[in-house]
């Protein structure tokens, strides 16, 4: 694959003697959604605002598209489009002249190109007022269309559901499947609520106290071996030792590791083995039982 | 870099305060047109007769001069300048312009430059830490532009709203000034007193450099101000800090320099350059030079700590 679009080198923040960071590395591809998940306070806010050069890093670099945002500032940012937050703009402008503000900032961004962003984040018929009049919804679309000016490469989205409505949240959730369909772009976004980010992303890095503890594919279920779950009667489970199968007994039954494909001879197995079944599923874990599995152990070891 | 002047001028006037602003100067003008009017209407003298006050004038400064006490330098000083004038008056036959015309009107209209600075020093104090108390200084500052240039374009758009507002003044005091008195006899000319010699100077020209030299300390203050917003993100504590230094530093200066010399270096001892083309300076061994090196200092100082502490802060919250 080609190199990283946004890479992180041993970051570490230190704000009054106080390690905020603590040397983070992970690299984000092209074209996929990048999570960052991490209880209130894990330094989320801190990382994301270090890979846009609103905070200055202490140690380490951040590279976007291998330019690296202390040294080559102006080169770094003019790949990524943001938000922070709830997206502030200017109230006393409108929506239109908002986006001339960005526009004129950077090199290149055509009348057509306002129109044409402006069409897809579905801001057309209220552009031209003033902004203290849009809902939050309509400021968060507006944030998005800033941010789309540029074509940048990467998306950088800082808890961009904060404070929206389950619609709000399924809009801003279409539209950066449609980007990162459509346009390649690679989007990294952060939020403490799981189940929104278990939906948009493909790739999720757990941080607490500014530690990386975790980076977890979302869609386990393409890997090939999985854990199913057999409710059985334990009479005669010891027979699979016999045969050379690892399981594990949990309640009510055993948990085995194995492909999809085997699942139907091992229920036959069981069967001409004459131990009842009861249940069989896969146990998939929800991303959930694994945040609160990788959090609860970092807590254990910083206690 | 033109751009985001553009973009910075387009936040401020886009705002109704800043119309406000432009509407109070002006009707600052108005004011004292009308004022001026009314009480000049009393004070009309046959110009013939102009001779034998202007001898009559000399011999009272003269007697004042004699009366003075050795302290009292300054007075002196002053009372030699306009004694000087009187004599070339005399020995030129430029008789002393009694009547208020357009041209007296704007000369006159220049103590409305405060009255400018003080708009423009809420402009300064708002341009920087509006953005972070709007919050919109994240968006700003996640262009591919380095942040002192958006600092920098900020205090150019501030020093052009400056040049915008002693526009609007000398545009508005022009207007009323010819309109209410006219545009006097022809006699066009300033006369100035520098190192002991009177000077003839072109009026149009003269009021221009007023102007420009009365809003030096003008300047200096919005950097102030300027700073103070980028420094603290505070507006209303650069607003506040800076008009009262604007309307009392002056003054504090000058009680200090009635005793001290140190007062020499004091900024507000030295954002008057018109003292040294046309008066006398407050600390005795004070010159130009001297003035425009305190002036660039207290500049430098300023701008660095702006610029330091701006590029290198973070943004939080």
């Amino acid at each position: 694959m080609s190199s990283p679009v946004v890479e992180l080198k041993k970051v570490s923040k230190v704000i009054k003697g106080k390690k905020i960071i603590d040397d983070l590395s992970f690299a984000i591809e092209e074209g996929e959604v990048f999570g960052f998940l991490g209880p209130n306070g894990a330094g989320k806010t801190t990382t994301i605002r270090m890979m846009v050069g609103l905070m200055g890093i202490t140690s380490g670099d951040i590279l976007i598209c291998g330019k690296s945002v202390e040294k080559e500032f102006e080169e770094a940012i003019r790949n990524i489009g943001g938000i922070v937050e709830n997206p502030e703009l200017y109230k006393f402008l409108t929506g239109y002249q908002n986006l001339m503000q960005y526009a004129r900032m950077v090199k290149g961004v055509s009348k057509q190109k306002i129109e044409e962003v402006v069409e897809f984040v579905g801001l057309k018929d209220r552009i031209h007022d003033k902004v203290k009049t849009y809902s939050l919804g309509m400021r968060q679309r507006l944030g998005l269309a800033q941010s789309l000016l540029h074509d940048p490469k990467v998306m950088i989205l800082d808890e961009p559901t904060n404070g929206l409505d389950p619609a709000g949240i399924r809009e801003i959730r279409d539209h950066l499947k449609k980007l990162t369909k459509e346009k390649g772009m690679s989007v990294i976004v952060s939020s403490h609520l799981l189940s929104e980010m278990e939906m948009m992303c493909d790739r999720i890095a757990i941080i607490q106290n500014g530690k990386l503890i975790d980076i977890q594919k979302v869609h386990d279920e393409q890997e090939s071996k999985q854990k199913y779950f057999f409710e059985v009667d334990m009479k005669n489970i010891a027979i699979l030792k016999n045969r050379g199968i690892s399981y594990e007994k949990v309640d009510n039954g055993i948990a085995i590791e194995m492909e999809k494909e085997e699942v139907p001879n091992m229920i036959q197995l069981l069967i001409e083995k004459g131990i009842r079944i009861f249940e069989v599923k896969p146990i998939s874990k929800s991303l959930e039982d694994r945040f609160l599995e990788v959090t609860t152990q970092g807590e254990k070891l910083h206690a | 870099m033109h751009k985001l002047i553009v973009n910075e001028w387009i936040k401020i006037f886009k705002r109704p305060g800043t119309f406000v602003m432009i509407g109070l100067l002006i009707l600052g003008v108005i004011a004292t047109g009308v004022l001026t009017k009314v009480y000049s209407n009393n004070k009309q003298t046959a110009n013939h007769q102009w001779e034998q006050q202007v001898e009559q004038e000399i011999k009272q400064y003269q007697q004042q001069i004699s009366e003075l006490p050795a302290t009292a330098v300054s007075v002196k000083k002053d009372l030699e300048k306009k004694v000087a004038i009187d004599q070339y008056r005399l020995d030129h036959k430029i008789p002393p312009a009694k009547e208020a015309t357009g041209w007296t009107f704007i000369k006159d209209s220049s103590a409305l430059i405060s009255f400018a600075g003080l708009f423009t020093i809420i402009i300064a104090a708002g341009i920087v830490a509006s953005e972070f108390s709007w919050g919109t200084v994240k968006l700003l500052l996640i262009r591919p532009i380095k942040r002192y240039k958006i600092l920098l374009s900020k205090y150019m758009t501030v020093i052009l709203f400056d040049l915008f507002m002693l526009a609007v003044l000398f545009v508005s005091a022009a207007i009323i000034g010819f309109s209410l008195f006219g545009t006097g006899d022809g006699n066009n000319v300033h006369l100035a007193y520098s190192n002991g010699n009177v000077v003839e100077q072109n009026m149009f020209l003269y009021l221009i450099k007023t102007y420009l030299l009365s809003s030096i300390d003008v300047i200096m203050i919005t950097t102030m101000a300027f700073m103070i917003s980028a420094v603290f993100r505070n507006s209303s504590m650069a607003i506040g800090l800076s008009i009262f230094l604007l309307f009392m530093g002056g003054t504090i200066t000058s009680l200090i320099s009635s005793r001290y010399d140190w007062a020499k270096y004091i900024l507000f001892a030295n954002t008057d350059l018109t003292q040294y083309f046309d008066g006398v300076p407050l600390v005795k061994e004070m010159t130009l030079g001297f003035s425009v090196f305190m002036l660039l200092i207290y500049f430098f100082v300023f701008q660095l700590l702006a610029f330091g502490v701006f590029t290198k802060r973070d943004v939080a919250a």
